[in-house]
C-alpha cells in the first residue's frame, strides 16, 4: 500500500536529511506505528505519501502508484483515497459535528442524499452518536478527535495517516481513540500512526517501526515501543562514541 | 451540490470580510468610471467630426479700412477684385474641388455676429465696416484647404484664408488631452485596484486558512478551493463596473443629453443610450481586473 524505496529527503543542504535512504513497505490493511523521537523523521515520512513534499531522492510509491508522477492536478485524487488525523484535531469551530464531517464530502462533490447516510454512520463507528448537532467547543478533547477521525474516514479512504493523533489526549480517552483506529484497521483500511505514546504502543503490539536520525533503528512485527533486544544498526557503529561524546 | 457549497463558500467569504469588499467595489467603480469617460469623450469627438466636417467651410476674408496684409495694400475689397475671386472660384482650376461657395457681404457678417454674441454688450459697438465681407466655401474634401489657400491668398484683395477645420482641430485636440488624462488617472486607479483585490484575496485565503487546509487533506480539487476566492473578487468587480456604467450613463444622460444638447442646440452630442456600448467593455475589464489578480495572488498564498 505505502512503499519507500531508497527514499532520502534534504530541507537544507548544510544539515543531515530528514530521511536517508529509507526502504520499507507497509501491506494493505496493515496497522503500523511509527516512532521515535522529535525530528527523527516521522512527519516527513507522513508528508511525502501525502505528496505535500517531494522525495529529494528515491521512490514513493502510495497504492501502486509512483507519487513522484502524479501530475499537480490529479494530487487531489491520490488524497481523496488517505485519511489524516492531527493532534490537534484540526476541526472547523463554527460547524456542528455533522457539518464538519459532511464538509469533507461536500468539498469533493458528493450529493445531499449520500452524505446524508453516510455521515450518521460514519458517526456511529466512531461512537458519536446523539452528538451530531454539537460544535466542538461543546466536546471533550477526546470526542473532537473523534470528529476528526469520522472526517479523516468518510470518504473511505484506503490509508489512514495519523499524527500524534492522542498527543493532546489522557491514557484512559487515549485508549478509546486506539480502539476506533483499530476497529477502522479491522474493516481493512491500512493505518500508519506516528506516535511518542509507549503505553498505547505496548498495549496494542502492532508493527513498530522506529526512525532515529531520517534512519530505521528497527521494523518489527508485534512489538513493544522500546526495543526488547538492544539493536545497534550498522551506521552507528564506530559512530556511536563520537555520538556519545556530542551529547 | 458543489455549486450550491462554491455560492455558499463565496458567501460566507463576503460577509466575513464586508469592509474590503466594499473597498474593492468602490475602487474599481471610480477606476471604470474615468475608463469610461475617457470612451464616452472619443466617442464625443467621433460624433462632432462626423458633423461638423460635412459643415466645415473655408472662409477667404476680403480686405477691410484696418487691414494690414501686403494684398490689401490698396485698401478695402474693390467690386473688380471681388468678380476677380468670384471668377477664380469658377475656374477650372478651383471648381472640381468646391461643391458650392456663397458670398457674405459685411451686412451679413454683422447679422451673423450679432446672433452668435447676442448675449454680450460687444454687439452694440461692432459696426458692419468693421467685419470683412468673405467667400463661403463649401469643398468637396474639406483636406484639400491648401489647394484654394494657394489660389487666394495671395490674390489682390484677400486678406487671408482660414481653414475651419483647424479651429476645430484645436477643439479635439483638449478633448483628446482630456480623454488622455482620464485614461491616465484610470489607469492609476485600475492599479491601485489589483492590488487592493489582491490584499482583499490574501486576507480571506488566511482567516479561511483552516477551511483549505481541510480541503486540501480531504482532496477538494483547485477549482473548489480558488473558485470561491476568485468569484468573491470578481463579484466585487462587476458590481463596482456595474456601477461605473450607471454614472457613465447618467453623465451622458443628464449632462450632456439634457444639459448641453439643450444649451448648445447647434453642436452634434453624443445620446445617452449610444454610451450603453461601453458597458460591456467596462463588465468585462473588471472581470479581467478582479480574475487575473486573485489568480495571480492564490498561486502564491493559497498553494493546493
Amino acid at each position: 500500500m505505502i512503499r519507500f524505496d531508497n527514499v532520502t529527503k534534504i530541507y537544507d543542504q548544510k544539515t543531515r536529511p530528514a530521511l536517508d535512504s529509507i526502504s520499507l513497505e507497509i501491506d494493505r490493511g496493515e496497522f503500523a506505528f511509527l516512532v521515535g523521537a522529535s525530528g527523527s523523521g516521522k512527519s516527513t515520512f507522513l508528508r511525502l505519501v501525502l505528496k505535500e513534499d517531494h522525495a529529494t531522492r528515491g521512490v514513493v510509491y502510495v497504492a501502486g502508484q509512483n507519487v513522484a508522477k502524479i501530475s499537480s492536478w490529479r494530487v487531489p485524487k491520490l488524497r481523496r483515497g488517505i485519511g489524516v488525523v492531527f493532534q490537534d484535531f484540526r476541526l472547523l469551530p463554527n460547524k456542528t459535528v455533522f457539518a464538519n464531517v459532511a464538509f469533507a464530502m461536500q468539498v469533493i462533490g458528493k450529493s445531499r442524499g449520500i452524505i446524508r447516510e453516510t455521515v450518521p454512520e460514519v458517526l456511529k463507528t466512531v461512537g458519536l452518536e446523539g452528538k451530531e448537532n454539537r460544535l466542538p467547543h461543546e466536546l471533550s478533547g477526546g470526542e473532537q478527535q473523534r470528529v476528526a477521525i469520522a472526517r479523516a474516514v468518510v470518504n473511505k479512504p484506503g490509508i489512514l495517516l495519523a499524527d500524534e493523533p492522542t498527543g493532546n489526549l489522557d491514557p484512559t480517552t487515549s485508549l478509546g481513540i486506539m480502539k476506533v483506529l483499530d476497529k477502522i484497521n479491522r474493516n481493512g483500511t491500512t493505518v500508519v500512526m506516528a506516535t511518542h505514546d509507549d503505553d498505547i504502543v505496548n498495549e496494542m503490539r502492532k508493527r513498530v517501526i522506529e526512525l532515529r536520525n531520517g534512519v530505521v533503528l528497527r521494523d518489527e512485527a508485534k512489538a513493544l515501543y522500546t526495543s526488547m533486544i538492544p539493536v545497534i544498526p550498522a551506521a552507528d557503529f564506530g559512530s556511536g562514541l563520537s555520538a556519545e561524546a556530542n551529547k | 451540490m458543489r455549486v450550491a457549497f462554491i455560492l455558499g463558500e463565496i458567501g460566507g467569504g463576503l460577509r466575513r470580510n464586508v469592509s474590503m469588499v466594499v473597498s474593492v467595489i468602490l475602487v474599481t467603480f471610480v477606476s471604470l468610471t474615468f475608463v469610461g469617460t475617457a470612451g464616452m469623450l472619443q466617442m464625443q469627438i467621433n460624433q462632432m467630426k462626423g458633423y461638423w466636417y460635412d459643415k466645415v467651410q473655408v472662409a477667404v476674408f476680403l480686405c477691410v479700412d484696418t487691414s494690414t496684409s501686403p494684398t490689401c495694400a490698396s485698401g478695402p475689397a474693390t467690386d473688380e477684385q471681388k468678380k476677380n475671386i468670384e471668377t477664380l472660384l469658377d475656374s477650372a482650376a478651383v471648381k472640381p474641388y468646391v461643391t458650392s461657395w456663397a458670398y457674405e457681404s459685411q451686412a451679413d457678417a454683422l447679422k451673423h455676429f450679432k446672433e452668435q454674441f447676442a448675449n454680450s454688450p460687444i454687439v452694440d459697438s461692432v459696426t458692419a465696416d468693421q467685419l470683412p465681407a468673405s467667400f463661403r466655401v463649401n469643398m468637396v474634401n474639406p483636406e484639400k484647404y491648401q489647394i484654394i489657400n494657394e489660389t487666394f491668398s495671395a490674390t489682390p484683395g484677400v486678406e487671408t484664408v482660414i481653414d475651419q477645420r483647424q479651429l476645430l482641430e484645436k477643439l479635439f485636440s483638449v478633448m483628446n488631452i482630456a480623454s488622455l488624462v482620464a485614461v491616465g488617472i484610470a489607469g492609476l486607479m485600475i492599479i491601485c485596484a489589483i492590488l487592493l483585490i489582491a490584499t482583499t484575496i490574501r486576507l480571506s485565503a488566511f482567516s479561511r486558512r483552516r477551511e483549505t487546509g481541510i480541503m486540501r487533506l480531504v482532496g477538494a480539487s483547485k477549482a473548489v478551493i480558488q473558485l470561491p476566492f476568485v468569484l468573491e473578487g470578481v463579484i466585487a468587480a462587476v458590481i463596482g463596473a456595474v456601477l461605473a456604467s450607471g454614472t457613465v450613463w447618467a453623465v451622458a444622460k443628464f449632462f450632456i443629453q439634457d444639459y448641453l444638447a439643450n444649451q448648445y442646440k447647434d453642436t452634434a452630442f453624443i445620446s445617452a443610450n449610444q454610451v450603453l456600448i461601453l458597458t460591456p467593455g467596462l463588465l468585462v475589464l473588471g472581470i479581467l481586473l478582479a480574475g487575473i489578480s486573485s489568480l495571480l495572488t492564490l498561486r502564491k498564498y493559497l498553494k493546493v
